[in-house]
């Protein structure tokens, strides 16, 4: 998403996207750019569009108004938030990453040294912790070779040791595979923590940049009031903080 | 047992198996039987226009799915309410109009609970040709298919066309059903598809191996219950149905037995 770089350079441009459903406005005039190397957390509250933007993002919708467009090579690697695997499919992880794609038994190899999963390889799938199955499903979005990683809230259901591990890799491949990652997060205070980009969605792009800058915008502190509050509150650290929050009861978020 | 019923048995065996596995995968097991509620209506299209009840079959069971993912989409009732409607609509449809057409009851009870005496040659030949095409064609899917039962999600953004998919699984077993009805009949084709796949999925640790199992395990039951049902002048479909679930029974205590060795 920086400047200097010129509009053929980006992986993803999104124009004017605008998403409406039974009425009601989901996405409202959203523009967003992903570059080569960029690493985006998008933020927001529940019902804020996160999931609609990243279905059209993966062309998996086709847009009311506005336009989606894939550089051509694009290869994106998505991480769902997460897989149910039903208890009748017999599925080992092997399995589960070779299947309707191309990865030799080497490639699998190195990919799942990588990721930290070989150890996995031959356990059934629905037999997987959570932190395992997150690992296993960033396995398989990488063995396409991508150079965009698109993930759904992929730490939802960890611990926040097991969070905090799984950001690490992230971060890890971001770097040596010199890919873009564009990541949605519900973990405030991790992204607050890192330096990497933020663009906060409330049916609109309420604004983006540098995390410190974002929890200063006045429309972040609007919309985050009180989610931030609850989030920060699952962080040991804010426990002694909780009283900062308790006059933030009448965000807009509330009432929509 | 003459070659040409050896031949269909064993056809539709092999395709019962992996088609049985995405009906218990998927959750299936509701739409098989709607289906086969609405061949009859098929069967009694196909004396009116004077097709081959096969061809009325195929042609309600995809008219049938059809109205069903249009329904589904509209978003009103739940799926299980909407194939509940449709196969009772088709089933009670089916049996008004082939007592109406005179019909007897004898061969009503012939699509309900199968018989041998319904297979004939030129049926033979359509039942293998459209086992062997639903075949060729579940293999040809087969990866799409295995990924998008795992995750919708991922296989719809890996480039898997879902609707498509799931059309295509729809019709086919529209087909295999279609060309069960005779020998198992309308009541218990299900079961043809899901007791094989239940049964190999006790030790299966893979889709292929629980496809395969399958398959394996509908050839064996349906060889054991053809002539006892021949010899004892049985209805066909019964008749293999007890076997397939002896043979779950017997594999599901070997089972349980080595799970706690």
């Amino acid at each position: 998403m920086s400047a200097e770089v010129s509009p053929t350079d980006h992986l993803i441009t999104i124009r004017d996207l605008s998403v409406v459903k039974q009425g009601q406005t989901i996405l409202d005039a959203v523009s967003l750019d992903i570059a080569k190397h960029d690493f985006i957390t998008l933020i927001g509250p529940n019902g804020a569009g996160k999931t609609v933007l990243l279905r059209h993002l993966l062309k998996l919708e086709t847009p009311h108004a506005g336009t989606v467009h894939h550089q051509s090579g694009l290869k994106i690697g998505y991480v769902p938030q997460r897989v149910s695997i039903d208890p009748s499919l017999p599925m080992t992880v092997q399995r589960f990453l070779t299947v309707n794609n191309d990865v030799t038994s080497a490639q699998l190899d190195s990919l799942a040294t990588e990721t930290k999963v070989s150890h996995l390889l031959n356990s059934p799938l629905a037999d997987l912790s959570g932190g395992e199955l997150q690992r296993v499903l960033l396995t398989r979005a990488l063995a396409g070779k991508p150079n965009l990683l698109i993930l759904d809230e992929p730490a939802q259901n960890l611990d926040v040791n097991g969070q905090l591990q799984f950001y690490t890799m992230i971060d890890e491949i971001y770097e040596s595979r010199k890919l873009s990652v564009l990541m949605v997060s519900h973990d405030l205070h991790l992204v607050m923590s890192s330096t990497r980009k933020v663009v906060c969605l409330f049916r609109h792009i309420c604004c983006s940049g540098a995390p410190e800058s974002v929890a200063r915008d006045p429309e972040f502190i609007s919309i985050f009031g009180d989610d931030m509050a609850k989030l920060m509150a699952v962080y040991p650290h804010s426990h002694a903080h909780d009283h900062d929050h308790d006059h933030h009861h009448s965000s807009p978020s509330e009432e929509s | 047992m003459s070659a040409h019923i050896l031949l269909t048995t064993l056809a539709l065996a092999l395709v019962a198996g992996p088609l049985g596995c995405f009906v218990v995968w998927r959750r299936m097991a509701y739409f098989g039987d709607g289906l086969a509620h609405s061949a009859l209506l098929g069967v009694a299209i196909g004396l009116v226009i004077g097709v081959s009840d096969q061809i009325g079959m195929m042609a309600i069971a995809i008219i049938f799915a059809l109205s069903l993912i249009w329904l589904r989409a509209k978003r009103v009732l739940a799926t299980d309410t909407l194939l509940g409607i449709l196969a009772h609509a088709a089933l009670s449809l089916g049996v008004v109009a082939m007592t109406l057409l005179g019909a007897g009851d004898v061969e009503v009870h012939d699509y309900l609970l199968g018989s041998l005496d319904a297979v004939t040659q030129d049926m033979a030949v359509w039942v293998i040709a459209g086992s062997g095409l639903s075949l060729g064609l579940l293999m040809r899917l087969w990866p799409g298919l295995i990924l998008m039962t795992t995750s919708e999600d991922l296989a719809h953004a890996e480039g898997v066309h879902i609707v498509r998919y799931e059309f295509a699984l729809m019709v086919l077993m529209g087909v295999v059903v279609a060309a069960s009805i005779q020998l198992v009949g309308i009541l218990l084709i299900t079961s043809l598809l899901i007791i094989p796949a239940s049964t190999a999925r006790l030790f299966a640790r893979s889709p292929e191996a629980m496809a395969i199992g399958g398959s394996a395990i509908a050839s064996v039951c349906m060889l054991i219950g053809l002539p006892l049902a021949e010899n004892f002048e049985l209805a066909t479909g019964p008749v293999i149905v007890c076997v397939l679930v002896a043979g779950f029974m017997l594999l599901l205590m070997a089972h349980l037995a080595t799970r706690k060795g």
